[in-house]
């Protein structure tokens, strides 16, 4: 099977994940209780205005039909070339576009994630090396230890020692929110801060945006450092044991290159493959990390509206994240199968 | 031939003398010049020196002057740059940064907004024609705003108000009577398509008969009936008046990145709205910039240029934000255990006010046994408040024995005086009369709240369990439920809660906005319905008299009365009871002063300094 093959059947796959994921959604936020037009409309609505808004939001309709609306809004091509997003129903409480709400809070989501990312695999995969290097040593154990530590720390705690020590006693960072309150955001060009003010050519909200940005992302990345550490180390410790690093050596490369331009080229793939995975655990913990540095993004939207039964923004939310996680996965698939010809066979 | 050789010697000679004076001459002359170019070339010399030493002081003046410039360059860069620190050091004083755990709920509609951070911005933002006394403690004496003065006649249903004069919009018309009516009259027919809104809530529909132009600046309310507490409503934000250019006959919802056309009401107060940012229906950033039209502005209000508004997802992160300096003031929600710590902090001050926020216990009376008005008064009488507000709140609420809040007209000690309060021996005596003992207990569900939309619900519900099922040991079992916000509505309308804390925050500042919560149908608890509660039906029915009797009437210790005797009837049938009220409080950098926490729970900002 060609690359090409491989990557239409990759992409066709992610259809049926999408559609399950959609599906489960939409019928456990059926079931959830909680009316929302009764809760939109607090003691002060009569029965019958009651309806009339159950009428125009759709849902007097069987949950079947509701569903069939929901899928035939999500493949309208003309909306979504219209807004620029795609047809993700009207909120139940606020009666704005969901799709809108969502894409005003994924770019927060998206570079908290990002960084996170970037530091956990950095922090990871560097140790994980060290580690593998100093096998049975001291430094091994203190590596291994750091691993299980960070990897089952919760976020929140982590998240409030940092806040409480760079925030409240050093004063050197702040305790939340995406730049300092003082400082205009920079225009919205791609949603990103640290892009958008280097875009608009002022570095001080730039500076102020990487503030913000280094204990939420810090935070993140160190608890998802963990299991990048002890799966960097193991598979190291596997390629090191190889012949052909054994060649390498009798031939007289430096230790450099063979432990980072042979082995962990070759240790690499799984860790491919876990980073495509970790952006999962990665949207499940900006949640968490959202929360704890007032961090507006799509964690936090989806905690509010959950708490509103606002059923079409909870959808739309989910549907985002597993978008993002599909795309991801499909990504780290594709690279995957690049990087090993033997995935397409 | 001798004279020949005489006269060519002569001849020779005077040529010789010829010569030798030319030559001489001409030495003298060469000489002569000689010397003069000699002198020339030194004078020249002298010139070059001088000049090369002119260029050299040149130089040197050139060198300096450069200097000279380059200090003044670094003294001009280094000015500049004093320049900016002292406008940012300005900026900075003139801008006052608020943290806050709030959040606008839906709109800055008038029409629409019923939610205490809405209410807030609107306050700001906007005018109504009368408001409340910063620092009132009985929320009853009104100052003038857009109003200057105003009257009703004997009978409380006509109300004339003279208007300020001289009052702009920021796009340079002038307010006037007409807008006050359309203000109404717009709120008033937006009630059907938005009954979730303040205007309806607070029965504007009702109260309203028609508001008339008197002339552009006098203007008077015809009321469906006499209705005393009637500047208190329009002191509410839904009585903010409204600019007709964007004010349509709909709700006005927030527009993204176009504040103006964000909100209907009319920029009138001391403050306009400059920024408002929302995410995923949540406020993100608000920035207020001073109002440069505000018809207060001679007396120096608003005493800041800028409140910017930041928001934080719960109390934790609110505390470490006012504590790390990222904010000059927290308002709204820090937790009482964090805010009796930070009043230790001395980088940090603590506000204290009244609150006028309350919280009661009510009882499902379709069914047994709360159907019983004697197990209802058994187990209010086996409340301890005092041990709950002492040990859930730290002692920052305080119990509450009427549903009337301290320092307000009609305010009793009802409850406590009726002996319904930690009143063991009552609590056994009219159990027993019920038919309770330890050998048929009491039994019953107690619902609280648990997504936090009321403070500190499970410890308190834990509490109230421990102090009413201490009255009288093995007689009274309390199974403990709680349900988030959205499905403890549910069950209240559903009435499957037997006894459920619920709460109540003010619209305004009058016992009127209380009194009705002994019978709220909306509660459910089915004390109004006579299917369900025939014994205590003629005393709802009597209470709701007393309440349309003090509505109807101006004279304060009539009013008083007649609350008292509502409160009467409520100990008597102990179908809503009150448990306490609460304070207020504000966290601030120590130079911020001006804050005032009145009975209004309003937040002046326009008063706030730095």
């Amino acid at each position: 099977m060609g690359l090409r093959t491989y990557i239409i059947r990759r992409i066709l796959l992610t259809i049926p994940t999408l559609l399950l994921l959609l599906t489960m959604i939409f019928l456990i936020t059926r079931v959830l209780p909680g009316d929302p037009v009764a809760l939109h409309f607090e003691k002060k609505a009569t029965p019958e205005q009651m309806e009339q808004m159950r009428k125009q939001l759709g849902l007097d309709k069987p949950v079947w039909a509701q569903y069939i609306d929901y899928l035939g809004g999500l493949v309208d091509i003309n909306y979504f070339m219209e807004h620029g997003y795609p047809n993700l129903g009207k909120s139940m409480q606020t009666f704005e576009e969901v799709g809108g709400q969502i894409f005003s809070a994924f770019p927060a989501t998206l570079e908290l994630a990002i960084y996170s990312m970037i530091i956990a695999s950095t922090i990871g995969i560097l140790l994980g090396v060290a580690s593998s290097k100093s096998y049975n040593s001291v430094p091994d154990h203190l590596i291994r230890g750091f691993g299980t530590v960070a990897y089952a720390i919760p976020i929140f705690f982590l998240g409030i020692v940092f806040q409480l020590i760079f925030g409240v006693y050093l004063h050197w960072l702040p305790t939340g929110l995406r730049i300092n309150p003082s400082i205009t955001p920079p225009a919205t060009i791609t949603g990103l801060y640290t892009i958008d003010s280097l875009l608009e050519g002022n570095i001080i909200k730039f500076f102020e945006s990487v503030k913000a940005l280094i204990l939420p992302s810090l935070t993140l990345g160190i608890i998802l450092s963990g299991i990048f550490v002890r799966l960097t180390r193991t598979n190291m410790l596997e390629t090191l044991r190889l012949d052909f690093v054994t060649a390498a050596r009798a031939r007289g490369l430096k230790e450099g290159t063979v432990t980072y331009g042979y082995a962990l080229r070759n240790a690499f793939l799984p860790i491919l493959t876990m980073m495509g995975l970790q952006f999962a655990m990665l949207l499940g913990g900006a949640i968490l990390t959202e929360t704890t540095f007032s961090w507006p993004g799509l964690g936090r939207y989806i905690v509010q509206r959950i708490n509103f039964r606002d059923y079409t923004a909870i959808q739309g939310a989910v549907v985002m994240f597993g978008l993002f996680v599909t795309g991801v996965s499909l990504v780290v698939d594709l690279l995957y199968a690049y990087f090993d010809p033997r995935i397409r066979l | 031939m001798p004279e020949r050789v005489e006269i060519a010697i002569i001849v020779l000679v005077l040529i010789g003398i010829i010569v030798s004076s030319g030559t001489m001459y001409y030495t003298a002359t060469v000489l002569s010049s000689t010397s003069t170019i000699t002198s020339d070339v030194s004078t020249l010399t002298e010139s070059v020196a001088n000049l090369t030493s002119s260029v050299r002081d040149l130089a040197t003046i050139t060198g300096s002057l450069a200097q000279s410039v380059n200090a003044s360059v670094a003294e001009i860069a280094a000015l500049k740059a004093r320049l900016a620190e002292i406008e940012a050091s300005l900026a900075v004083r003139e801008t006052l940064i608020v943290g806050t755990t709030d959040s606008v709920e839906l709109t800055l509609d008038p029409a629409q907004a019923y939610d205490y951070f809405g209410w807030n911005i609107l306050q700001q933002i906007g005018s109504t024609l009368v408001s409340v006394k910063p620092g009132s403690t009985t929320g009853s004496d009104f100052v003038p705003d857009l109003a200057l003065s105003w009257n009703s006649s004997a009978d409380l249903k006509t109300w004339d108000f003279n208007l300020r004069t001289g009052v702009k919009f920021p796009d340079g018309t002038t307010f006037s009577a007409s807008d006050v009516k359309y203000s109404f009259d717009r709120a008033i027919a937006l009630i059907p398509s938005i009954p979730e809104g303040a205007p309806a809530g607070l029965g504007y529909g009702d109260i309203f008969n028609r508001t008339e132009v008197l002339s552009t600046s006098k203007v008077r309310f015809h009321l469906n009936f006499a209705f005393s507490p009637f500047l208190g409503i329009l002191s509410a934000r839904s009585s903010n008046i409204v600019q007709q250019t964007y004010a349509p006959i709909r709700q006005v919802n927030y527009t993204a990145g176009n504040p103006r056309a964000s909100t209907p009401v009319a920029f009138v107060g001391p403050y306009v709205l400059a920024r408002w940012e929302r995410v995923g229906a949540r406020d993100v950033e608000i920035k207020l910039d001073a109002n440069p039209n505000y018809w207060n502005l001679a007396s120096g209000y608003p005493k800041l240029k800028h409140i910017i508004f930041k928001f934080y997802p719960d109390a934790a992160t609110l505390r470490l934000a006012i504590e790390a300096g990222d904010v000059d003031m927290a308002f709204r929600h820090i937790s009482p255990t964090d805010v009796l710590d930070l009043e230790n902090n001395p980088n940090l001050r603590v506000w204290w006010g009244t609150g006028a926020f309350i919280q009661y216990l009510a009882f499902q009376e379709k069914r047994a046994p709360f159907s019983d008005r004697r197990v209802r008064m058994a187990v209010a009488a086996a409340l301890n408040r005092t041990a709950m507000t002492e040990t859930v709140f730290l002692g920052l609420s305080n119990p509450l024995y009427s549903i009337i809040p301290p320092g307000m007209l009609g305010h009793t000690e009802a409850f406590k005086d009726a002996g319904l309060d930690a009143n063991y021996t009552l609590a056994r005596d009219l159990l027993t009369q019920a038919g309770y003992n330890p050998g048929n207990p009491l039994q019953f569900d107690l619902w609280y709240e648990s997504s936090g939309h009321y403070p500190s619900s499970a410890d308190q519900a834990l509490l109230y369990k421990e102090t009413i099922e201490a009255a009288w040991p093995g007689a009274i079992q309390i199974t403990l439920k709680s349900a988030e916000w959205a499905s403890y509505k549910e069950n209240r309308d559903d009435e499957i809660m037997d006894a459920y804390v619920y709460g109540w925050y003010p619209d305004y500042v009058d016992p009127d906005d209380y009194a009705f919560l002994y019978w709220a149908t909306w509660l459910h608890t089915n004390y109004y319905n006579s299917t369900y509660n025939p014994g205590g039906y003629a005393d709802y029915l009597q209470q709701v008299a007393w309440y349309d009797e003090a509505r109807a009437t101006n004279n304060v210790t009539l009013r008083a009365e007649l609350y008292a005797k509502i409160d009467a009837i409520a100990v008597n049938q102990s179908s809503v009871i009150p448990l306490y009220v609460s304070t207020a409080w504000a966290v601030t950098k120590p130079s911020v002063y001006g804050i005032y926490l009145d009975i209004t729970q309003d937040m002046r900002y326009w008063l706030i300094s730095k």
